[in-house]
This record gives C-alpha cells, sequence and structure tokens, in this order.
C-alpha cells in the first residue's frame, strides 16, 4: 500500500493543466454553467476535443490499434479527473472516449470499429445513452422498448429490427447524431440489445425536458416503427446484458464529482475570506466539507486502483458512489449555508454550475439507495 | 498509488494476524469496562511490533495499518503512541501515553513509562513518577490517569519537532479510531445477522442495512485517509483524516448501540469495549472543532488575515 504519485503520472496531470490553461476561452466558466449538453457546450466540444487528440490527450487508454496510445488507467483517469474539475469542456464526447468507444471495440464488428471508432477520435460526434425509461430508471430491467426482428425478404439485404417504445432522462439526445440504446429483442428478462442507433431515423422523435439540472441534460425519446439494420445490432442478439455490463465497467464511479466540488469550496471559501466573512463555524464546516471531498477522492483512487489490476468491480466501488454524493451535497450545502448569494446570482458562475449538477448526484447513474442495497449484500452479506 | 499491501505489508500483517488470534475472542461473561491487555502489550513489545516505523523498509505507513488492526480487538494496548511517536522521541522508553493538559484524564497514562505532555508552545517528554499520576475510575474503556506535575526529566521539543509529534498523535488517533469503528462494526453486523425479530434476522430489514452499509462506506474513508496520513505524514493529512474520524464516530455509536439494543448495553456484551474506547477519542487531542480549526489554517492560510 502506498499513496504517491508517479513521475509520468504527475506529468499527466501537469500536462492537461497546461493545455486547459492554454485553450480554455476567457467565457469558458460561463458556458460550462451551461452543462454539457448545451448547444453552446455540444458545439465547443467539437472544436475543442479535435485538439485533445492532437495533444494526445483525448484516447490515449485507447489500444494503439485504435488510434491510442495504450496509456494507463490511471492516465485516463487523471485526464478525466481534471476535466470535470475543469466543467468538463468534453461535453457529451466523455461518453465516447469512456466507455462507448471501448464497448465498439470490445463487440463491434469491423465496419463498426472503423467507422464509429474513426469518428469519436476525430472528436466531432455526440451521443446519447438510450437506457433509462418511464418504466425503469434505476431498474433497468424494467424497460419495455422492443426491437423486433423483421426477417428480410429474399435478396432485399440483411433483417432489419423494427423499435417501437421510449426512453426518458436521456442526456445529449436533442444534438447527438447516435444513440447506444438497450432494447428488447425477444421474450425473457434478459433478453435485450445494443443498439448504435443514428438518432436521424424517421420515427424517432425527440422532447427536451426543461429542468433545474441544466439545458441539454433531460430528454425523452420516442421511437415509433423506427427501422434498425442488423449492421446496427452490437454483439450477439439478446446478449446486451453482457455488453451493458462491460460498458459499466469503465464507468464504475461515475464522474469524479468531487474534482469540481472541491474547486468549489475553494471558490466559496474564497469569496468569504474576501468578505471577512470566514470565521470559526464557517472554517469549521468548510474544513468538513474539504474531508469530505477527499474521503471520495481516494474511494475513487481505489476503485481506480482496481481497475487498473483488472480486478472485478467489488462493493468498494459502491462505497465510493456514496462517497462521491456525500461529498457533492456537503460542498452544496456549504455554499448554500454560508455564500447564498453565490448560488442565487450568476456572480461566480462556477458555484453556480457545480449547484445545478450536485442535486442530480445520488440520482444519476443508479441511485444511492441501490448503492446501499449493494453495500449491504455485497460487503456486509445481509441478505436482501 | 497502491490500495493493496505491498509483500511486506503482508508479511508484517500476517505475523501480527497471528500474534493476535487469542486477543480478538471478545471476553466472556461479566467483565469490567476496561479490557486493557498486559499480555498484548508485552507480546507487542517482546515481538517487535511498537518499533516497526524505524525498521529498514518500514515507516508510519506500516505502523498505522497495525494500529488499525489492533484496535478493532475487543482488548487494547497502547500501540499508536509507541509506534508513531517513539521514533521521534528517541531514548524515551514504550508504551507513551498522551496528556493534552495536565490534570486531565490521559489513556493508558498509568501503565506507561513515558508521557507526551502538550503545550501551545511545544511537547515535553518526559518519564512520569507514580506521585505525578492520579488514576481515574471511568466508564471509558482506556486505562486513564491524570498528569498533576510535569515529569522531572522532560526534555522539551519545539518548532517543527513538536509540530511532527503532535501530526504523528493525530495519525494515532485516527488509525485507532478507524480500527475501533471497524470493530464495532464488524460486532454489530454480526448481531443483526444472528439476532431474529419478526420472524428474521434484524439485518434482513432494508432500514438497518442502509445504515449499516453508510456505516461500511465510512469507516472504510476513515481507514483510507488515516492510512494516507502516514504515507503522507504531513500536518493537512493528519488533521483531514483525524477531523473526519472524530466527526464520523458519532454515528458509528450511535448505530452500533441501537441495531444491538439493550444487549449493547450490558457490561456482559462487548460492544462497549469498542464504543466506549471511541468516545473518548471523539473529544481526544482537541476534538473536532481543533481539528477543523488547523485543517482550515493548512488550507487556507489566508483566513489568518480575517
Amino acid at each position: 500500500m502506498e499513496f504517491g504519485w508517479t513521475e509520468e503520472q504527475e506529468a499527466v496531470r501537469g500536462k492537461v493543466d497546461a493545455f486547459l490553461n492554454a485553450n480554455l476561452p476567457a467565457d469558458w466558466e460561463a458556458m460550462a454553467s451551461l452543462s454539457p449538453g448545451s448547444q453552446a457546450v455540444t458545439d465547443f466540444s467539437k472544436l475543442f476535443c479535435p485538439m485533445l487528440e492532437a495533444a494526445g490527450l483525448l484516447i490515449p487508454h485507447w489500444p494503439s490499434e485504435f488510434g491510442g496510445k495504450d496509456a494507463s488507467t490511471w492516465e485516463h483517469f487523471i485526464i478525466g479527473e481534471q476535466m470535470w474539475q475543469a466543467g468538463e469542456p468534453r461535453g457529451p464526447q466523455y461518453y465516447n472516449v469512456n466507455w462507448i468507444g471501448p464497448t465498439i471495440m470490445k463487440y463491434g464488428n469491423p465496419e463498426q470499429k472503423d467507422y464509429h471508432l474513426k469518428r469519436m477520435r476525430q472528436g466531432d460526434v455526440i451521443w446519447s445513452q438510450g437506457f433509462s425509461e418511464p418504466s425503469g430508471g434505476s431498474d433497468l430491467a424494467a424497460m419495455r422498448t422492443k426491437a423486433e426482428r423483421v426477417p428480410s425478404l429474399a435478396g432485399a439485404g440483411g433483417d432489419k429490427f423494427i423499435i417501437n417504445g421510449s426512453k426518458i432522462w436521456t442526456s445529449y439526445a436533442r444534438l447527438s447524431e447516435f444513440c447506444f440504446l438497450l432494447a428488447r429483442t425477444s421474450p425473457g428478462k434478459r433478453a435485450i440489445s445494443v443498439f448504435l442507433l443514428p438518432m436521424d431515423r424517421p420515427g424517432i422523435t425527440v422532447r427536451p425536458i426543461a429542468s433545474v439540472v441544466g439545458d441539454g441534460d433531460f430528454h425523452e425519446v420516442f421511437f415509433d416503427d423506427v427501422e434498425a439494420l442488423e449492421s446496427e445490432l452490437l454483439g450477439p442478439q439478446d446478449k446486451g446484458w453482457e455488453v451493458v455490463r462491460f460498458a459499466l465497467n469503465f464507468e464504475r464511479i461515475g464522474i469524479p464529482r468531487y474534482a469540481l466540488a472541491m474547486r468549489t469550496l475553494h471558490r466559496a471559501v474564497d469569496a468569504l475570506i474576501a468578505d471577512d466573512a470566514f470565521g470559526a463555524v464557517a472554517q469549521a464546516a468548510a474544513a468538513s466539507a474539504f474531508t469530505a471531498c477527499e474521503a471520495a477522492r481516494l474511494f475513487a483512487y481505489e476503485v481506480v486502483d482496481q481497475r487498473s489490476k483488472s480486478n472485478p468491480s467489488t462493493g468498494t466501488t459502491s462505497m465510493a458512489r456514496v462517497a462521491i454524493i456525500a461529498a457533492e451535497r456537503t460542498v452544496a450545502d456549504f455554499v448554500l449555508d454560508w455564500t447564498p448569494h453565490l448560488f442565487a446570482s450568476d456572480e461566480d458562475k462556477m458555484v453556480a454550475t457545480h449547484h445545478k449538477r450536485a442535486i442530480a448526484a445520488g440520482i444519476a447513474v443508479g441511485a444511492a439507495e441501490i448503492q446501499l442495497n449493494l453495500i449491504a449484500r455485497d460487503v456486509l452479506a445481509l441478505g436482501i | 498509488m497502491d490500495f493493496e499491501l505491498s509483500a511486506d505489508q503482508k508479511l508484517l500483517m500476517t505475523s501480527l494476524d497471528s500474534l493476535l488470534a487469542p486477543y480478538r475472542i471478545p471476553p466472556t461473561g461479566a467483565h469490567g469496562y476496561v479490557e486493557y491487555s498486559a499480555a498484548l502489550q508485552a507480546e507487542l513489545g517482546e515481538g517487535g511490533f511498537l518499533e516497526i516505523a524505524s525498521q529498514p523498509g518500514f515507516g508510519p505507513l506500516d505502523a498505522a495499518l497495525m494500529i488499525e488492526e489492533i484496535a478493532s480487538c475487543p482488548v487494547g494496548a497502547e500501540v499508536a503512541a509507541s509506534t508513531l511517536i517513539g521514533p521521534l522521541t528517541g531514548s524515551f522508553a514504550a508504551p507513551m501515553a498522551l496528556a493534552w493538559s495536565l490534570g486531565r484524564p490521559s489513556r493508558y497514562l498509568s501503565l506507561t513509562r513515558t508521557v507526551c505532555l502538550f503545550q501551545d508552545d511545544g511537547v515535553l517528554v518526559g518519564t512520569p513518577r507514580p506521585d505525578d499520576l492520579d488514576p481515574i475510575e471511568s466508564v471509558v474503556a482506556y486505562p486513564l490517569a491524570s498528569l498533576k506535575a510535569t515529569p522531572g526529566d522532560a526534555v522539551r521539543y519545539s518548532g517543527k519537532e513538536a509540530a511532527a509529534i503532535k501530526r504523528r498523535a493525530l495519525i494515532g488517533i485516527a488509525a485507532e479510531a478507524a480500527g475501533l469503528m471497524r470493530g464495532a462494526l464488524d460486532q454489530t453486523v454480526q448481531y443483526v445477522k444472528d439476532r431474529q425479530q419478526f420472524g428474521q434476522p434484524l439485518g434482513h430489514f432494508q432500514a438497518i442495512q442502509h445504515r449499516l452499509a453508510e456505516d461500511a462506506q465510512i469507516v472504510h474513508a476513515c481507514r483510507n485517509l488515516a492510512f494516507r496520513a502516514a504515507f503522507e505524514d504531513d500536518d493537512k493529512s493528519a488533521a483531514v483524516a483525524c477531523l473526519y474520524a472524530q466527526e464520523a464516530i458519532r454515528k458509528i455509536i450511535y448505530d452500533c448501540h441501537q441495531f444491538s439494543g439493550a444487549m449493547g448495553l450490558t457490561l456482559e456484551y462487548p460492544l462497549h469495549l469498542w464504543t466506549y474506547r471511541l468516545k473518548f477519542l471523539q473529544g481526544e487531542a482537541g476534538g473536532k472543532g481543533a481539528q477543523a480549526q488547523a485543517l482550515a489554517a493548512e488550507i487556507w492560510p489566508d483566513l489568518l488575515s480575517v
């Protein structure tokens, strides 16, 4: 056991920070406050990600055969941590580099790999993730969207699938070119499949849902007799759970939210110091919030350590998610308690951004209570 | 960054594990408030465990791993100060007690050969004589005494040396608290698996599962932070670890006692052997208020101008 960074890891962090300092525009914080799925940040990501790729910082963790540099899990994680701390200038494209790309590498056919990975490397393609449905959010198995196989007529190319159903809470859907879509393809609870579906297909309707979280984060997506080609199926039909499990393995802890939380805490304290208002009680609250962020950070590192060794995900992953949620909430509460003006106005865009996103921390990617169920089952062996 | 034990650490912990085996069994039948084990203290000393941090290839992190593990046992011995502060104070003999002021209860003081008396401008380290001590009868699960007078042979440490002693003390508190919380939680988790109510184990109720799951997460965080603090051996990490632990103690004690029912309130049942040591550690070294203030000053030095 040791808690040090290697010189290479320090160098990566320094390189990413230098890149961000040099390439984020002056109005970046204002833009970032619009959230990753906004038109502005999405458009910016299509300028930013190609520059990131040119600097070798978009997909260094991808295998060299797919254009990466075989960089370590740690390097990948450090880049993600610095990006989120900066307000996530990759916009929705963090999906691509973190897990959609690697999942296509594993399960895609040669054409899918060739086309989609190339687009992701170019840094100008937006994906959405069609998982949650009105009947199933955290309970993915309750999904109802169906894709029925329609055999082709002789000589008319491959089979097709006709997709009917709807997805909800779909981030980035309005501006996405493709959807990583889950649908039922046979009877039976686990008989789902993954489609790499172009979003301009006739029969797809996207309706934005206005929310307190941010612009572009929530949508309803309706599928009415939407045709998908057999060539758009990712992996074997009915084996979608395996594909999803593989994909989720890359996103064990989700977003390193504590990174922006810590930065927000510093910003709020700086404001208090400037106002001559950082007294003993505020200091105690700030110190406490700082420890919550540190606890979350170490949990995240522990999970990355497991992943870097190709160890299976354990209950530590669920504990990490609970700790990250706690850190996010503690800082959000600190801002409300001590710098309410920064919450209620746009005086500090970054603090406002953090607060806007914090409310979703315990809901996105599986509710906090599900993580507690998993800890009870996997760590404490309490049985459910 | 590596969260798995190294080969040397595994050897150390395996060896410690076999030494601890008989001490992991909670005492049965009526027993007192305190389960200090002179036998465990002697075995740790004879086995060279208390000098681990000065051994080649080992350091404060290895000491913290040991402190946490030993604290998870229902019986206690003085380990934290000896292993972490001992290497800084040289010739003074283990075991060692920490006195945060004159006239106030200090853990292990009546059983130790060395005391560190913390003062505003430094630390006095010396050998207490029996006349210097007032034994204290208490419900706290540590043997307690108070220091009446500064030991005659006391050596004063100041500046960076004193800061290092204080830092190691905080790391020791954090590691010991983490182990105690783990011990209390393990005992409680087993209890809710065994105890049947309403036709099923208590642990099948989700209300209980969720609180224990939160506790498991918090205790794991305490361990990580304490180990990181020992590795870094810096003031900020030490304050983070100690503050987080001292804030966590309250919830862990409450939940463990709550889920153990009246059984957990008896002297016969061992839960108090962990929780009544934790209660003392909650306010040790000034408690979370002092740790928070010290941490804030570390992170935001500008606040001093406020």
